[in-house]
């Protein structure tokens, strides 16, 4: 066969350069053309967002969907479009705008049981679904009608007579360039205020004030991988591919590096630590729009070093197998963009994303070992005859073993270990997705990422908290330890109390040898250290308490947990691993004594009198406190 | 472009130790090179408590250059501090608290500068020598200069309150022989005396002050005895040639921005005094141009450090050169000016030419130091290289210096100095300039508007010629400037190339 109309479809979801503007036209477009259904799936806040117009609502307000590109606001867009009994032709069409009308009850009670129209107010919704092609281009000036629209939404936001809603679609920098350059009217003013702190801020709506406002970079990044990998893996048309009963060194055959990187897609092992390393990307305030999901999942399917844009059509297939280099079709490359040039591979987001992680360049000594000396070795050779050797697709094929011996034998220098060096990052890559969930602490897996913590992380933080279980002592231990050694400067052994030390006259100091205050971990005199969930945004929070009414919270990022912990147990200093997390701490500490300050007046503390008391901190030989009170008669 | 404002006449008696009155004309009585930053706003304060005590706080009773005041010698605290390298030997010879406080007292009693010194009230203020040991040594690890090689009098405790304050000494801690505080202290104190907002600064200032936590200051205190405090002998002759000045409400301005967040503690220091710095750095040149007849606003083209060479930094570096040489530049009109003025032009004709000139550099420039023939001309070339001279030694290394110490200036990832400002520093721009939160590009546009500092493609634009810049680079520049606040944890980035700088001090409450 010399083409398939489902991989022609489906490279349109890939790396592919094109512009980005008319990604969704050429999808539908392409769709419609070939008959075949585009990649879809329903959006985590797709309920959320029919319920404030559909009957389930009585009292309907408008509504902003904002978020990057490639977050899906055209598309929840035509779902409201449609359950409101939108026309799907005009929906077709390219209209930035379209509007329709719907009945609400007009006592904003409860929806009638009759017909009776008198029941009922008509209202007028204005479905604005791209903003930035319906605003004028840069520097231009809005046009009389649009500019009137707008201002009848900037009234309808404090207006409740108004029976015109809108649904307005927009990018958030858009949102607020737009607003910048209508008339500015006490209302359009007070209006883009309102959407600059709730963008800033992180929120839905105000009080008061008719609006709700969707954030769709808010939207988890694993559950939205959960939902996209099940509608790409479950799309009709890889039937089309499976009912060629093709022979083995033809497309989706037995060999076919295509059918292989789709089932091994399809593995729960898999599954789990590409979810993972989304779901992290979450927890790293790093969000990943659905658009960049099916780049990754495309791309890892169809990727091939060799090919034209970095992706196999069918016709590549034969020629792959034929020529030996399956290898470079590697899902466990792909993933990472490794079949993309550089620079195109940089400014794609997902790849951006997931380089950070620098899976295939961290590794440890047992890793390594494995790799290079595993075959011989007595105590390393099952698990490489289980995850390299057995592995005939990606694992050790014979270029392997050839640049292995190259690389043990060292014939000459040259190209060849650089050969090997990059066949060893193939490898890590592969193994961080073949081993099983029994080695993976024998085998350090997440030793093969920059983040060593983030498997204790995920499994010893982020699941207990949110089934509402407290995190394991230890784990609170380590973070009180490191934090006291970050904000002490001095490599202190210390993990029951918060050690708040200041140096005197500078609150960002990097060794602070004055104590002000020590604060219990375990609930004592009002005082308690604890970590759990923000419920409105997920996030997870180590929080000190100095009374029941006066703390002050930390955001515990997973960047922040790695350097926490490297701190703690691996001494490190605090500038080597992120310069910017050393300072998030130290902004940290100025709060916390902020908050001591709070406490302080709060209970009456008097400062001054006959004498002064200075606590010094100084260490024993076992790093434990020792703390030194000297008192000046002043 | 604006014209100098009329510059107030020399004051009847001077500083018999200028040789010469030129500079001082220009900028003032006097900036200098050699006091950092932080000397100058130390210098400062002792100024600001002696005046606001005598109920003169910003305001010049007597008439403008009448500035006189006292300020504290405090050798009991200085000695023990910084010429006092007894107590780690004396800890470890001798085991004993009783032994130990004889011992040091004997080694103190030859102590600098003081008439019999006693220091025994000491042992009544701590409960042992120990004791006193760790407060001291706490006290030298906050204390400026402590590291460097100064003299022991030129070593000063951090600034915890008005019993820390001292002027710099001598090596024989007797008088103030303006080695490392210059008087630039004194100019600071009548730029803000001259401020339009001098009143709102008097409060804000007064408030932050006796806000700050009182503990240090008093510790210190306890280091010194009871008795009155000797005060130095009177101080003067400070002169600004200038009633008023846009430089001076910015400075005053930037304070009160500074002053008004709820920053804690100690740590508003810091950004005042690189305010200072950068304004006397904008003060200088911005007189120079103006005296060039040039537009008043000095332009700073800032690189972002980049890992690899870029444009910008070629035109930063470039930008630095042609500043740097300004004042110098500024100099030799000054004395162009005065050649080509009425008088000289008039003398030059009269009879007795030479004596007339002679009496005319001695009244304008208070100069008097000639050997040569009794040639007009040669007068003024040999008037020339002397005041080029001397204004090389010091005042034109004003911009560098003083522009190193803030972390505007560096030579960091290069060979070349040019402008590229340090995380401090822009810390504290965004402090004195973002109220809340604005937006990014807003924010550049402010930099370039107030200051003259210019990151951005946009502000590029307006500045340059069409052909000599790369807007591409400046984007990068930029780009890399967004880059660096969100790593200060300052920025919060929205979607789109559209970012909000973050002010994390909000306004404190009233």
């Amino acid at each position: 066969m010399t083409d398939s109309k489902w991989l022609q479809f489906l490279r349109h979801y890939g790396p592919i350069p094109r512009n980005d503007n008319m990604y969704d036209e050429t999808i539908q477009r392409s769709a419609r053309r070939q008959k075949i259904a585009p990649i879809e799936f329903e959006h985590p806040m797709q309920d959320l967002l029919l319920r404030c117009f559909d009957q389930r609502t009585v009292d309907p307000v408008s509504v902003i969907l904002t978020g990057t590109a490639g977050d899906g606001k055209t598309h929840l867009c035509r779902r409201v479009w449609t359950r409101l009994n939108g026309d799907e032709k005009a929906w077709a069409s390219d209209s930035a705008y379209l509007t329709l009308a719907f009945r609400y009850p007009k006592d904003r009670k409860e929806w009638p049981t009759s017909n009776d129209e008198e029941l009922y107010r008509q209202v007028n919704i204005h479905f604005i679904r791209d903003l930035s092609g319906w605003a004028p281009q840069q520097g231009g000036e809005w046009e009389p009608e649009k500019e009137a629209l707008l201002q009848k939404f900037c009234h309808s936001l404090v207006n409740p007579d108004a029976n015109e809603l809108f649904l307005i679609a927009a990018n958030d920098g858009q949102l607020i360039e737009s607003w910048r350059r209508l008339q500015q009217t006490e209302e359009v003013q007070r209006a883009r205020q309102l959407f600059e702190d709730l963008l800033v801020e992180d929120r839905q709506e105000r009080s008061g004030v008719r609006l709700k406002f969707f954030n769709l970079s808010r939207a988890d990044s694993a559950d939205l991988f959960d939902r996209a990998l099940d509608a790409f893996l479950n799309h009709p048309g890889w039937d089309e591919l499976r009912n060629l009963s093709a022979g083995e060194n033809e497309l989706f055959g037995s060999r076919c590096p295509i059918r292989h990187n789709f089932e091994i897609l399809q593995g729960a092992l898999v599954r789990s630590r590409l979810r993972s390393l989304l779901e992290l990307c979450d927890r790293n305030g790093l969000h990943v729009p659905i658009r960049q999901i099916l780049i990754l999942l495309t791309n890892a399917v169809l990727g091939h070093t060799d090919c034209k844009d970095g992706l196999m059509t069918a016709a590549d297939v034969p020629k792959v197998i034929a020529a030996g280099t399956i290898s470079k079709a590697s899902l466990f490359s792909n993933v990472f963009g490794g079949n993309l040039p550089e620079n195109r591979r940089l400014g794609i987001t997902i790849f951006d994303y997931l380089e950070r992680f620098q899976i295939g360049h961290e590794t440890s000594n047992r890793v390594d070992n494995l790799l290079i000396f595993g075959e011989q070795d007595d105590h390393l050779s099952h698990y490489f005859e289980a995850l390299v050797a057995q592995d005939g697709f990606y694992g050790a094929d014979p270029r392997f073993y050839a640049a292995k011996q190259e690389y043990i034998e060292g014939s000459d220098e040259g190209s060849d270990s650089q050969t090997f060096l990059d066949l060893l990052v193939a490898q890590r890559r592969g193994l961080y997705f073949k081993i099983p969930r029994e080695w993976e602490e024998e085998l350090n897996l997440w030793e093969l990422t920059v983040f060593k913590f983030a498997g204790e992380y995920l499994a010893e933080v982020v699941q207990p908290l949110l089934k509402g279980v407290a995190v394991k002592r230890m784990i609170l231990a380590r973070l009180i330890r490191g934090l006291n050694r970050v904000f002490t400067g001095m490599l202190i052994n210390a993990d029951r109390e918060l050690f708040l030390a200041t140096s005197g006259n500078n609150s960002q100091a990097k060794v602070s040898r004055i104590l002000l205050e020590r604060v219990s971990v375990d609930p004592n005199k009002g005082e308690r250290i604890a970590l759990h969930r923000d419920p409105s945004n997920g996030s997870i929070l180590l929080s000190v308490f100095f009374t029941p009414a006066i703390h002050e919270d930390f955001h515990l990022t997973l960047i922040r947990y790695e350097f926490l912990s490297r701190i703690a147990l691996e001494g490190a200093l605090p500038a080597s691993f992120s310069k910017e997390c050393y300072e998030d701490l130290l902004a940290y500490k100025s709060q916390l004594v902020a908050g001591l300050l709070r406490r302080q007046e709060k209970d009456g503390v008097v400062v001054g009198g006959s004498s002064v008391r200075l606590n010094f901190l100084a260490l024993t030989e076992q790093g434990m406190p020792d703390p030194k009170f000297v008192e000046v008669a002043v | 472009m604006r014209s100098l404002p009329q510059p107030l006449p020399i004051p009847a008696t001077f500083d018999k130790s200028s040789s010469m009155w030129v500079d001082e004309a220009i900028w003032g009585h006097r900036l200098y090179d050699e006091q950092s930053p932080w000397m100058v706003l130390l210098e400062f304060l002792n100024v600001f408590y002696y005046e606001v005590e005598k109920g003169r706080g910003f305001v010049e009773a007597n008439g403008l250059n009448t500035l006189t005041y006292k300020a504290a010698r405090r050798l009991y605290l200085r000695n023990i501090l910084f010429n006092n390298p007894h107590l780690g030997e004396i800890r470890v010879r001798f085991p004993h608290d009783a032994n130990r406080w004889e011992q040091w007292l004997e080694r103190m009693s030859s102590a600098t500068g003081l008439h019999h010194p006693q220091f025994a009230y000491l042992k009544g203020r701590f409960d042992s020598f120990d004791d006193f040991s760790e407060v001291v040594s706490l006290v030298r690890s906050t204390s400026l200069e402590v590291n460097s090689n100064k003299r022991w009098t030129s070593k000063f405790v951090f600034p915890y309150g008005q019993n820390c304050l001292y002027e710099d000494l001598d090596n024989n801690a007797s008088t103030n022989d303006r080695r490392f505080f210059g008087r630039t202290g004194e100019i600071l104190y009548l730029m803000l005396s001259r401020a339009k907002r001098r009143q709102e600064l008097l409060a804000a200032l007064r408030q932050s002050l006796s806000k700050t936590d009182s503990t240090w200051d008093s510790v210190i205190r306890c280091l010194q005895p009871s008795e009155e405090e000797d005060l130095s002998s009177e101080r003067a002759n400070a002169f600004l040639p200038y009633a008023e000045h846009p430089c001076f409400d910015q400075l005053a301005e930037d304070w009160l921005a500074i002053l008004r967040l709820n920053i804690p503690g100690f740590d508003v220091l810091p950004h005042l005094v690189n305010l200072a710095g950068l304004h006397l750095v904008k003060y200088q040149l911005s007189v120079s141009r103006e005296l060039l007849g040039l537009s008043a606003m000095p332009i700073f083209v800032c690189e972002v450090v980049a890992p690899k060479k870029t444009l910008v930094r070629e035109i930063s570096a470039d930008g630095y050169q042609e500043n740097n040489f300004l004042p110098s530049r500024a100099v030799e009109a000054y004395i162009s000016a005065i050649e080509s003025s009425a008088q000289w032009q008039q003398a030059l004709h009269d009879h007795g030419a030479f004596e007339k000139c002679r009496q005319l550099l001695s009244e304008r420039v208070r100069w008097d130091d000639y050997e040569g023939p009794s040639d007009p001309e040669q007068l003024l070339l040999a008037f020339k290289q002397a005041a080029m001279k001397r204004h090389r030694q010091h005042v034109a290394n004003i911009h560098r210096n003083y522009g190193r110490d803030i972390g505007l200036v560096s030579k960091r990832g290069t060979i070349k100095l040019r402008y590229a400002p340090n995380d401090s520093l822009l810390k504290t721009l965004l402090f004195a300039n973002v109220e809340r939160r604005v937006e990014l590009h807003r924010f550049l546009e402010k930099l370039f508007q107030r200051y003259g500092l210019l990151f951005g493609d946009k502000e590029a634009g307006q500045v340059l010629a069409q052909g000599d810049f790369d807007k591409k680079a400046f984007q990068a520049n930029s780009r890399r400037f967004e880059q660096r606040l969100d790593s200060l944890g300052v920025l919060k980035r929205l979607s789109d190339s559209c970012a909000y700088v973050i002010n994390p001090y909000r306004e404190r409450m009233p």
